[in-house]
């Protein structure tokens, strides 16, 4: 038998030539099953912490992410994040010369503000449970195709969403296109109800006389009137190897939404010529949003081991805001197991056609829409970042990231007839904030 | 906080692998994995591509699956003759002297067994009618070939699902071993090829999933040379208590049972440890005993 398998060495030697087949045969040694190599499921969980400046939002957030491999290119990915949100964030009304009292948001308790200041909202508080599950596999020798749920849910906001995605391999797997589409229905159920856009804010009630405390009302988030919202997503997207070392993606998508966008919690300021508040109302924002946005990235090898990644998204839709950011890091695999990696992110807007910094008074009457969110206005921002690996001997890893954000808004949507009278105050939407980052991967 | 892969492809990935930077691609239904010994992640990311570039060349030339390779000229050719390229031709010399080799159980012609045969992991199996209908379309001694000319009865085909992975694993180690001084290992879902030792002469380490079968995976020590695997890991139809696996003997058109359920082989290059653990399979009971007689160095798992 050992000459039979002579013959086959000599047939393989043939097939294959000298230069493939060593002479020698292999040193060679085959163990028993190994635990550690039967691991099918990779983990990857985290923590975020996200502090703003001045006791504003705070959030710390745990993810839990999971990963099952089927062998061939199949994979199902489930993963879960918890937000746990506390602080304040602006209401949206301006600063006064003296201090501004609110309701919250349920009727229920006062929040001041004190002169000079813009007013925070410090009731807000909430907890976000998210899940999605997504599951990959391949349709041919040059097809993916990709599917998944998602849903999350907080005290006064349900949300569900399914999403599918197609990418095709072509020119020797160095082109790649992709289509993905989505879908998510939102529910909004606002403490208290939803308010009627552009009404008063009711004022604070005086304290209650001394004596036996009300019932208090059920805080009930479902007990509002539930508005609803659909966003519909499209993605098309290019990717293109350029050389073994570089690849550039680009990607185009379209979001379309309609239903409820107002943030009910948010209020203007109705002030007089001297800038100072009269009452407040409701914001008020279109019942649909069209985004149209388009993306390209450049990645390449560096220095033999390092990887150069920067990217560029303009974004620009129909309430009037167009934004640009561009984003970059740095990986610098300085040995075999560590890497640092610097991140630099700049980011500008321009503010949505009706954002105001407060209403002149009576303007709330002729006004379709208003809202004072910061977030619709005009502003820039720098993120910094570094971020440190490590693999360790066993496989796992872990990291940190440290990142540090800041925004300078710009003046705008002051009213014209209160425009000196609002000189004395800050509308700027500033904000900084530290993000600070852990992960361990792991397998199991 | 996720150590991101470093996409230097949509197919191909650098990635951080236990005890050092793996190159990662797909390539012939499999996960393919390029370990360099001792190179940075640009360098690995050169020698990925050159393995992956000739993995995917078989791949396209002699895939079933697709219409405008040499397999699909040659199994639509309704009886014909006709001419094939030099490296099938190599390739179907080397399958004639398999089937000589191996008294017939390794034949590239079996493959239209699979139309009476879903492994699914049911119990359908097909009747003896059917699968007697198809015998006659079987058979390495029915086919006419005189390199580089190619004739078979009609309705013939070939198939060289069999051993065309690890041929390419061994072609694709090899062009990596020359194009870098550093040593280099190729691992195309098991069937795998290693250039030589690690620097300072250590042996490399690959575990091995014997094709799916969950707690039976095998670490593998590896110098130099190839290992392949043969399982019937989730291809397979149980009816009565029987585990029919997919491998099928040519010479009955059925599975041959009572085997074991996968053979990793050790052996100078990937391509005859892939034959070595092929033929095993077929011999069922008889696997360790033609093992042996062959002198080889096995795994079993039951």
């Amino acid at each position: 038998m050992q000459l039979k398998r002579k013959r086959l060495a000599a047939a393989t030697l043939s097939l294959l030539g000298a230069a493939v087949a060593p002479g020698p045969a292999s040193a060679l040694d085959l163990e028993l099953p190994s635990e550690q190599l039967s691991k099918k499921w990779e983990f990857d969980t985290g923590m975020l912490v996200y502090s703003e400046a001045g006791g504003r939002v705070q959030a710390v957030e745990p993810v839990l992410k999971a990963t099952r491999l089927f062998g061939q290119d199949r994979a199902l990915t489930v993963k879960a994040v918890v937000d746990t949100l506390t602080g304040a964030s602006p209401n949206g009304a301006a600063p006064a010369s003296t201090p501004q009292t609110f309701t919250g948001p349920s009727g229920q308790g006062t929040y001041t503000a004190n002169p000079g200041e813009a007013p925070l909202d410090d009731s807000f508080k909430d907890t976000r449970v998210a899940l999605s599950a997504d599951y990959v596999f391949p349709v041919s020798a040059n097809g993916k195709f990709s599917y998944g749920l998602n849903g999350s849910k907080e005290y006064d906001f349900l949300s569900a969403g399914a999403n599918a995605r197609y990418s095709h391999d072509f020119n020797q797997h160095n082109t790649t296109l992709s289509l993905g589409l989505s879908y998510e229905a939102d529910q909004i159920s606002p403490v208290g109800g939803a308010p009627v856009p552009l009404s008063l804010m009711p004022p604070p009630l005086p304290p209650p006389p001394p004596g036996p405390e009300p019932e208090p009302e059920p805080e009930d988030g479902e007990g509002g009137s539930a508005e609803t919202k659909g966003v519909t997503d499209l993605v098309l997207g290019l990717t293109q190897v350029l050389d073994p070392n570089s690849l550039v993606q680009f990607n185009y998508s379209l979001s379309t939404s309609s239903g409820y966008h107002d943030d009910p919690y948010k209020v203007l300021s109705v002030v007089g010529a001297d800038g100072e508040p009269l009452r407040y109302v409701y914001e008020a924002r279109p019942d649909a949003r069209t985004k149209h946005a388009l993306f390209a990235r450049y990645k390449r090898f560096v220095f033999s081991s390092d990887v150069f990644d920067v990217s560029y998204r303009f974004m620009t839709d129909d309430w009037g805001v167009q934004s640009s950011t561009v984003d970059s890091l740095y990986r610098w695999n300085y040995n075999d197991r560590s890497y640092l990696e610097p991140h630099l992110r700049w980011y500008t807007q321009t503010a949505a056609d009706f954002y105001r910094a407060a209403l002149y008074d009576g303007e709330e009457a002729t006004v379709d829409f208003a809202s004072a969110d910061p977030r619709l206005g005009a502003f820039s921002g720098y993120t910094f970042g570094l971020k440190y690996g490590h693999e360790m001997p066993s496989g796992n890893s872990w990291s940190a990231r440290l990142e540090y954000y800041q925004q300078t808004g710009e003046r705008e949507g002051v009213p014209e007839q209160a425009a000196a009278g609002l000189e004395k105050f800050k509308l700027e939407p500033d904000l900084s904030a530290v993000m600070f980052t852990v992960g361990y991967r792991f397998k199991w | 906080m996720v150590k991101a892969a470093r996409v230097v492809s949509p197919a191909i990935r650098v990635e951080a692998a236990p005890g050092g930077l793996a190159g990662r691609f797909q390539a012939m239904a499999s996960p393919c994995e390029v370990l360099v010994d001792g190179a940075d992640g640009a360098e690995l990311a050169r020698i990925t591509g050159i393995v992956a570039a000739e993995v995917w060349r078989i791949e396209q030339h002699w895939s079933r699956y697709r219409n405008d390779n040499v397999v699909h000229r040659i199994n639509t050719a309704g009886g014909r003759p006709l001419t094939v390229d030099a490296e099938t031709a190599q390739f179907l010399d080397y399958a004639a002297k398999l089937h000589e080799w191996s008294g017939g159980l390794f034949d590239v012609t079996s493959g239209v067994l699979r139309r009476a045969w879903k492994f699914d992991g049911s119990d359908r199996l097909p009747s003896a009618g059917q699968v007697n209908a198809l015998l006659p379309l079987v058979g390495w001694d029915k086919v006419s070939w005189s390199a580089p000319r190619l004739q078979m009865p009609m309705g013939m085909e070939i198939d060289f699902g069999g051993i065309g992975k690890e041929y390419a694993v061994d072609r694709a180690c090899a062009l990596a071993g020359h194009a870098t001084r550093h040593a280099v290992l190729v691992n195309c879902g098991g069937d795998l090829a290693s250039s030589g030792p690690r620097a300072g002469g250590e042996p490399w380490q690959v575990g091995i999933d014997a094709g799916g079968i969950g707690a039976a995976a095998a670490l593998v020590r590896l110098a130099q040379g190839g290992v392949a695997t043969s399982g019937d890991a989730h291809r397979f139809l149980l009816k009565d208590g029987v585990r029919y696996p997919h491998v099928l003997d040519p010479r009955t058109g059925w599975p041959v049972t009572g085997g074991p359920r996968a053979i990793t082989v050790a052996a100078a290059t990937c391509t005859e440890a892939g034959v070595l653990s092929t033929v095993a399979l077929l011999h069922g009971a008889g696997a360790e005993d033609f093992l042996e007689d062959a002198g080889a160095d096995y795994t079993l798992t039951w």
